[in-house]
């Protein structure tokens, strides 16, 4: 008895949260479902059509070729993010004048917007009036201005440097307070037997951080695999769409071409992939952790 | 007591008569809701404050984001709750035709004398199966601009313009050959809009057509296409064109011309306020953009058409100023007064363009201009992966004109059967 209303009671507690989630996640969840089975257009209407909107997206050769760009953003900007936010996070817990320099100018970049910042960058690229150009002449690196948007490649890596300038403060936070919660008594111990800074960064402070260093990882994979914004300042998917998203493609089906039917399958297939992706990389950091 | 039963009864029908009158729509002045999108707000205000000064029912303007008309009006059109009359980029007209969104405005508009003045580019695309559903509004169209400065360094006659594709080529190595960082010729090498504007006009112009308005029709049909897209390969091989073109996404389309180092450029109407704004010492010409044999020429129409969504509310009041802004009153008085194109062309060589006979041939260029009647124009023109973009920049960058050609060709058929 005293059990059955404790439980009533637990639920009631629970009532605001799950209504919460099932107002606000489950139910556009299924309606995002519903409607990648029609052909619903921002314009009004939609009928079932049942798997069409899939199978389309089988054969769509610009998605898949979004995804595997994306793929590829994700793969180079990631290691960058983590490895310099874990070298900047060593900086910022040193003895207080560096770490306060390096955590203010480091984190200012994170609170900037998105959009402002790759409107920066677009300008310091920029072949005619832009810094980079103008840096790499005087070090003799280029004789000619480059045009860095023209190539996939450049573009690419042009957007990668904006981005980690952008959010590495974020990762290096996210490290700093991985590393805090490390007891002194630790290192302390270790110094004492003769250990090396570096050796205490490889041997103590890497391996207590990892479980910080797999949460920095999934938040900074899935957000790379979410990039829209920069490319859309930046590249605009240019040349040739070899710079699309896919969020960028569904944004474009979904907004300028009224296809919001379509758009919600490639939704509902980028969801999927991403959560395969992230369950993955769970599943080998705890399997890692664990040997 | 008598009296003051008699004097109540007269009171309260007095009061009574003085509601229904009021009440009355010839007495009432109603107020209409109106939706602009930002890019046209400008033009459409001068109109709305003319039409307030001088009519009891009065329009109040709600400018919406470029990019949320769509999906405001569709959502609106479908919860019942418009605008009495909206204002909007006159590509999505024959979408939003098609969707039903709009009233039909034929038996009211056939008969009006100022209608049959108005540009047909607008007519023609505010059609859908027979029936007419808005008209011009607030209009811009594409010219050909160049630098008399350059021409005159260069040699050339500052006032006669190239008439043909062959005569930009010939100016354009001329004008380059002034220096190292002077061009013969620009255009925004990655942007959509920009070259279905001022581009295809060039096409269009030697005898091609671009669009298909639905799948039985060949698009990029006639010579005029490649044509064009191998007289910028060769201009962009020879170097005549700056490097920063082929980014170029539309932000630098007024801008570059400004710093007085590019000769000639495709532009539109509105640079004309922009360069006597900000480049003042320019001294420039315009004239319409030409085709491949002298005397062709065409322009793209654009800027924004006015309609009356499906559910105004005040819809008789929302055609009566459609039908206004088409008087010589808000033509002249609301549009040319304050250096915005007329849409009607009877009007192009009015008043207040004499000063500048550059506006009288933009406002001409209306008249010749033309404007595809296409469905899904952002599927196939307009947006970053359009095969009209893509066309472009594999034939002038990558130098395969046919090849480029070839892939729009077969990607915009796949688009208007859908």
């Amino acid at each position: 008895m005293i059990a059955t209303r404790r439980g009533a009671m637990g639920l009631l507690y629970a009532a605001p949260a799950v209504a919460f989630v099932a107002f606000f996640v489950v139910y556009p969840m299924l309606d995002l479902i519903r409607m990648s089975l029609t052909n619903a257009s921002l314009l009004g209407g939609g009928e079932f059509i049942g798997m069409k909107n899939y199978v389309k997206a089988a054969g769509d050769a610009t998605f898949w070729h979004a995804l595997a760009f994306t793929a590829e953003y994700t793969l180079f900007i990631t290691p960058i993010l983590i490895g310099a936010g874990f070298l900047l996070a060593l900086l910022a817990v040193a003895p207080p004048r560096i770490a306060k320099l390096t955590r203010a100018v480091v984190f200012m970049p994170v609170v900037i917007g998105l959009g402002s910042s790759s409107l920066l960058w677009v300008w310091l690229f920029d072949e005619q009036v832009g810094l980079i150009n103008k840096l790499l002449q005087d070090l003799g690196l280029i004789g000619q201005p480059m045009v860095w948007f023209a190539d996939a490649t450049l573009g690419l890596w042009a957007v990668i440097l904006s981005i980690v300038w952008k959010v590495v403060g974020y990762g290096m936070i996210l490290l700093v307070a991985g590393i805090q919660s490390i007891g002194a008594d630790i290192f302390e111990a270790a110094m004492l037997d003769g250990a090396s800074y570096w050796q205490r960064v490889v041997r103590i402070t890497l391996p207590l951080t990892v479980r910080t260093i797999a949460l920095t990882t999934l938040v900074s994979a899935i957000g790379s695999m979410l990039a829209f914004d920069q490319f859309y300042i930046m590249t605009s998917g240019g040349p040739k769409s070899e710079t699309f998203t896919s969020v960028y493609w569904i944004y474009q089906n979904s907004f300028i071409y009224f296809k919001q039917g379509y758009g919600a399958t490639l939704s509902i297939l980028l969801m999927a992939i991403i959560f395969i992706a992230s369950t993955a990389q769970l599943l080998l950091m705890r399997r890692g952790a664990g040997t | 007591m008598g009296v003051s039963k008699t004097l109540r009864r007269g009171i309260l029908a007095a009061a009574l008569s003085l509601a229904a009158a009021l009440s009355s729509p010839s007495w009432a002045a109603d107020s209409l809701t109106m939706w602009v999108r930002a890019s046209g707000a400008n033009a459409a205000q001068h109109l709305v404050d003319l039409w307030n000064s001088g009519h009891a029912d009065k329009i109040a303007l709600t400018v919406i984001p470029d990019n949320q008309v769509v999906s405001k009006l569709a959502i609106g059109v479908q919860s019942g709750d418009v605008p009495d009359v909206i204002s909007f980029d006159l590509i999505y007209m024959p979408d939003f035709m098609r969707a039903g969104l709009l009233t039909d405005i034929t038996d009211s508009m056939k008969g009006d004398p100022n209608f049959a003045k108005v540009a047909p580019a607008y007519a023609h695309l505010a059609t859908y199966k027979d029936r007419l559903y808005g008209t011009g509004f607030t209009p811009d169209v594409s010219i050909l601009i160049y630098n008399k400065d350059l021409f005159r360094k260069a040699g050339l006659d500052p006032d006669k313009a190239p008439t043909s594709l062959q005569q930009i080529h010939d100016d354009a190595k001329k004008i380059r050959a002034l220096g190292p960082d002077i061009y013969g010729f620009y255009f925004s090498g990655s942007c959509p809009g920009c070259n279905i504007f001022t581009t295809s006009p060039m096409m269009v112009a030697s005898g091609a057509k671009i669009l298909p308005a639905n799948g039985d029709e060949e698009p990029l049909a006639g010579t005029g296409v490649k044509e064009v897209l191998q007289l910028f390969r060769d201009m962009w091989s020879e170097g005549l064109i700056p490097k920063s073109a082929q980014t170029d996404n539309g932000a630098n389309f007024a801008a570059t011309f400004k710093t007085g180092k590019i000769g000639i450029q495709g532009s539109g109407g509105f640079i004309i306020s922009d360069l006597k704004k900000d480049a003042p010492n320019l001294d420039f010409g315009l004239a319409f953009l030409p085709g491949v044999k002298e005397g062709q020429a065409s322009a793209f129409v654009g800027g924004d058409v006015v309609a009356i969504p499906k559910g105004s509310k005040h819809s008789d009041i929302a055609l009566a100023f459609i039908k206004w802004e088409l008087t010589d009153e808000a033509q002249l008085e609301g549009l040319a007064k304050n250096n915005i194109l007329p849409s009607r062309i009877d009007l192009a060589a009015n008043k207040y363009f004499q000063a500048d006979p550059r506006i009288v041939t933009t406002a001409k260029a209306i008249g010749i201009g033309y404007v595809p009647w296409v469905f899904h124009f952002n599927d196939m023109v307009n947006s970053d992966s359009s095969p009209w973009i893509q066309m472009i920049q594999t034939a002038v960058f990558d130098g395969k004109v046919d090849e480029a050609i070839a892939a729009a060709k077969a990607k915009m058929k796949e688009i208007a059967d859908e």
